[in-house]
């Protein structure tokens, strides 16, 4: 089974604006891959290319073997011959068929036989829990029971990638928590190569093996969801991952120490030197510890709102001049107006220079 | 007692109160006067008396049903005019979704260029009234079986059309289904352009090729639209009176309608009234039949998709030659036949073109009995008849836009504030009634109900009143779309948050409401301003010397042959709706597709 490899892919709608520009990706085979970015940065247009659906302006895509498409020689196979099945975001079920026939189309379009088309049919419709409902029209259906079918249709075929464009947008929070579960559990038992796409960054982060990340067009980074989580490689990819948001404090650079306010860090050898002194020092709300008393290395703040959660505090804490989301669990929960003193607890630092790049 | 009068007040809401009352009235106006006609069919009247010996008025008899599908004279009362209205219906109906049909995957699905133009000019056969095409036809093929002048074909070339493409069922066919093709272009443009570009996508995923796209999938999704626009253009067909009159009188080939209103005038109400009825329920069969072909649970809107671009069909060196081609037939179906009505209301002598004989006296000459064809009527905007007629149509048009709209208005909120009761539906179903029933035979109905008076309520016969009842009905399912349409945009939120901060019903209405969809009203102001403008058949059996309009009072001097003045009459009504409805375009933004609800 293939590899998906993106190689230089670019795609422009007008003239002037790229959708996406010179993108490289390795999909590792049966691997959770997850395209993420706000909207416009060209993960659907990327999902759409790999279909087939869309033809690049320039640039490589192979999956597997074969090269099915080529900016340079002009190949071009077809989408229903790459053997991959794609989930629309509107779920896109035939609404003049039966839930049954559209499960089946496909496999009828390719002629196979009636005895075959049952048998498969069962097989999925038991899978997914579609049993009972063969018969109805798909607007009859609720929500998630329209996305199981919208699967059943693609997974009939036996692909070897599917393709998920948002699949999860239109439905509920309850809903989308047990899909998610679902989908996990999918991935798992046909072991096919699943691409994801998806502007919410916690179900990337939930149900990905791996994260592309894009911005406008261009990719940002693509890792394991813990690494981009950990170690962005550069301020967006630190802000757009997480929730509550990162906090960003302006710090300066000295050689090769970091001071913010009073406090001062010790930088590891492999920072970047030739930078500063100006840097913007990433913080989650998890790396931040409060205390009622001051030690070395807290910085004092009033707490201005309490935010709990049921299984978190969360504080937001004025600084200085900035205000700092902080979570904190641990002793009695702190008041509103109380002064607490804040301390830094990152295992791993994140550093931006101007241009917002990661410096270690 | 205060306490039950706040109960009272709670439950008395003004939408209880428009459902209730509007359900009464439209009973009234559309529900009786059907049971009142079916009556009809089974009563001796004053003029029958003699046909039906030992009869007095208003005895109890069948002999109407007898004649009218039993009797020898049968076939000529009732089963040739059907035959002829099932060819003629049926016909127009496949061919405007033919050529409409065509027109509208073209412009939404390829890259033929000069759409919008297209788009602009391809409902302007819908505005003209529809028996425009009949007179220019008449004009263009006029052959001598009508006596003295000759059609412009004819006088140009020597060629004498024959009668079978002159008159009769060939050309009430082509050219109602020349005026009807609108509805199509429209209905189903607007399903195409709906349907969710990843609907195809999904299927060519699975391998599914070009053609078995179009035929599983996108025909499929926009049958409703299809069976929609034939149901309207077959219905449309069915009642319309001008143009069967004017092309099928020369050839003596009746249809329901012309037959209809042979024996209503004549001396054979009773059978006037049964053809009437024979084509309420051909029309209701055909709804029927939409209803079990469609069926309610495959009955479904198209969503537009998120972004996609859909593909635009690559029509390569085609694509120019196509646009022109249906540049050319829209400038056959519009523009000749107009100029030729033009042309002959120019001509001194009809059928002699030539320059010598231009004249401008069928627009300012005065009355005389040797100009001309010697009519002994002042020219078109002298002639006080014609004038008073030309003012009768737009006062009527005026009010009768005033009154569906409010009734739109009003209807519509009621129907979707009390959304899923009895009520809402009873009074959704009854507004839609009107729709059914063929416009002459809903003019046969309302004279039934109120030719004589009836308790209380006077005659109505030969007042302006009974226009604007007949128009306001027959435009009600129209307005009563757009008008729920508007509020189910608005929300009721919108109107709950004016309530909460203290508004009136009322002021509700005229501050929150109103304000909000104007343009979506104005729209469904414009509809029947033009309907009416041009309307034939609904009226043609209720207006009397007096409340002559100017379709009737041109299909007056069509009987009499002096077609310059018919042709101008309707030369000017042309202009004005196609005014009106440019005008409405540029300063609201409001179009014609809007108000079909397409």
């Amino acid at each position: 089974m293939p590899d998906i490899v993106l190689d230089k892919v670019s795609k422009s709608f007008t003239k002037q604006t790229h959708a996406v520009e010179d993108l490289s990706l390795v999909i590792p085979d049966g691997s959770f891959t997850t395209l993420l970015g706000p909207s416009g940065c060209g993960k659907t247009t990327t999902l759409r290319m790999i279909a087939g659906l869309e033809q690049p302006t320039s640039g490589e895509i192979i999956i597997g073997d074969s090269v099915v498409f080529s900016g340079k020689t002009g190949a071009f196979v077809a989408p229903a011959k790459r053997d991959l099945g794609l989930v629309f975001q509107s779920y896109a079920l035939w609404p003049h068929f039966t839930v049954a026939e559209n499960i089946t189309f496909g496999l009828e379009i390719n002629s196979v036989g009636k005895k075959e088309i049952n048998k498969r049919l069962d097989e999925i419709a038991s899978a997914l829990r579609l049993d009972s409902l063969l018969e109805r029209y798909t607007s009859e259906l609720s929500g998630g029971q329209q996305q199981r079918v919208a699967i059943a249709r693609v997974l009939i075929m036996e692909p070897s990638v599917l393709l998920l464009d948002e699949p999860l947008s239109n439905l509920d929070a309850t809903l989308r928590m047990e899909m998610r579960a679902e989908l996990k559990r999918l991935h798992r038992e046909t072991g096919a190569t699943i691409i994801y796409v998806t502007h919410d960054q916690l179900e990337a982060l939930t149900m990905s093996s791996h994260i592309a990340l894009l911005k406008s067009g261009v990719l940002q980074q693509f890792s394991a969801p813990l690494e981009i989580y950990e170690r962005p490689a550069n301020r967006f990819a630190a802000d757009f991952l997480g929730s509550p948001r990162i906090n960003f404090v302006d710090a300066t650079l000295d050689q090769d120490s970091l001071s913010w306010g009073d406090v001062m860090i010790q930088l590891p050898k492999s920072a970047k030197k030739d930078v500063g002194p100006r840097v913007s020092l990433g913080l989650r709300a998890e790396e931040l510890g409060l205390s009622r008393t001051c030690g070395p290395g807290m910085v004092e703040g009033r707490v201005l709102t309490v935010l709990p959660t049921g299984a978190d505090w969360y504080y937001q804490v004025r600084v200085a001049d900035e205000v700092l989301t902080i979570r904190h669990n641990d002793e009695i929960p702190f008041n509103y107006e109380d002064i607490v003193y804040v301390e830094i607890r990152s295992k791993s630092l994140k550093i931006f220079d101007d241009a917002g790049s990661a410096i270690l | 007692m205060s306490l039950t009068l706040n109960r009272w007040r709670f439950y008395v809401t003004p939408e209880r109160v428009l459902s209730v009352c509007f359900i009464v009235l439209l009973a009234y106006l559309v529900v009786v006067p059907l049971f009142m006609m079916v009556k009809e069919t089974f009563i001796v009247h004053p003029l029958e008396r003699f046909q039906i010996p030992g009869s007095k008025v208003n005895d109890f008899t069948l002999a109407h049903w007898y004649r009218f599908f039993i009797s020898e004279s049968a076939y000529t009362f009732f089963y040739r005019p059907l035959v002829n209205t099932l060819i003629i219906s049926f016909g127009l109906s496949f061919l405007a979704l033919l050529i409409g049909g065509a027109m509208a995957w073209l412009v939404v699905r390829t890259d033929m260029p000069l759409k919008e133009t297209i788009s602009n000019w391809a409902v302007v056969p819908y505005i003209l009234p529809s028996w425009t095409l009949a007179l220019a036809w008449i004009s263009l093929f006029k052959n001598d079986r009508i006596g003295g002048e000759k059609g412009i074909v004819s006088a140009l070339t020597g060629f004498e059309p024959p009668d079978w493409f002159a008159y009769g069922l060939f050309p009430i066919t082509i050219t109602l289904a020349l005026h009807y093709f609108p509805f199509a272009f429209l209905l189903i443009g607007g399903a195409l352009r709906n349907i969710d570009a990843q609907l195809e996508e999904s299927a060519s995923l699975v391998g599914a090729g070009r053609l078995a796209i179009i035929r599983r999938i996108t025909i499929p999704l926009i049958v409703p639209s299809i069976m929609a626009a034939f149901l309207l253009s077959f219905a449309r067909g069915l009642g319309t009176f001008g143009t069967p009159a004017f092309l099928g009188g020369p050839v003596r080939e009746f249809v329901l309608s012309t037959s209809l209103y042979g024996n209503l005038i004549g001396q054979r109400p009773g059978l006037g009234y049964l053809a009437a009825l024979v084509m309420i329920v051909i029309g209701m069969l055909v709804l029927y039949m939409d209803h079990r072909m469609v069926g309610a649970r495959k009955s479904f809107v198209t969503v537009a998709g998120k972004g996609a671009r859909l593909g635009l069909i690559e029509l390569g060196r085609w694509r120019w030659a196509l646009a022109g081609f249906i540049l050319f037939f829209l400038f056959s179906v519009i523009v000749v036949p107009l100029v030729a009505l033009a042309i002959d209301t120019v001509m001194l002598i009809p059928g002699v073109y030539s320059w010598e004989n231009l004249t401008l006296h069928y627009w300012i000459g005065e009355a005389s009995y040797s100009i001309g064809l010697g009519t002994g009527e002042a020219g078109i905007l002298k002639n006080p008849q014609i004038l008073s007629a030309l003012k009768n149509t737009f006062s009527l048009a005026f009010v009768v836009a005033v009154v569906t709209c409010l009734m739109g208005i009003l209807v519509g909120y009621a129907i979707v504030k009390r959304r899923g009761t009895f009520i809402s539906k009873c009074l959704d179903q009854i507004s839609f009634l009107p729709y059914l029933i063929p416009s002459i035979a809903l003019g046969a109905t309302l004279l039934a109900m109120f030719a004589v008076p009836r308790g209380p309520i006077p005659s109505l016969h030969g007042s302006f009143l009974l226009l604007v009842i007949v128009c306001s009905i027959s435009a009600l399912p129209y307005a009563v779309k757009a008008g729920i349409s508007a509020m189910r945009q608005i929300g009721g939120e919108l109107e709950e948050a004016a309530l909460m901060a203290g508004a009136g019903w009322w002021t509700r209405m005229r501050k929150i409401i109103v304000p909000i969809q104007k343009s979506t009203y104005f729209a469904g102001m414009l509809l029947p301003f033009i309907s009416v403008t041009r309307e034939l058949s609904l009226v043609i059996l209720l207006v009397t010397p007096t409340t002559q309009l100017a379709t009737t009072i041109s299909l007056l001097f069509t009987d009499r042959g002096w077609y310059p003045y018919t042709n101008g009459i309707v030369f000017i009504l042309t202009v004005v709706v196609v005014g009106c409805t440019v005008l409405s375009r540029r300063v609201m933004g409001t179009s014609l597709a809007k108000g079909l609800g397409g």
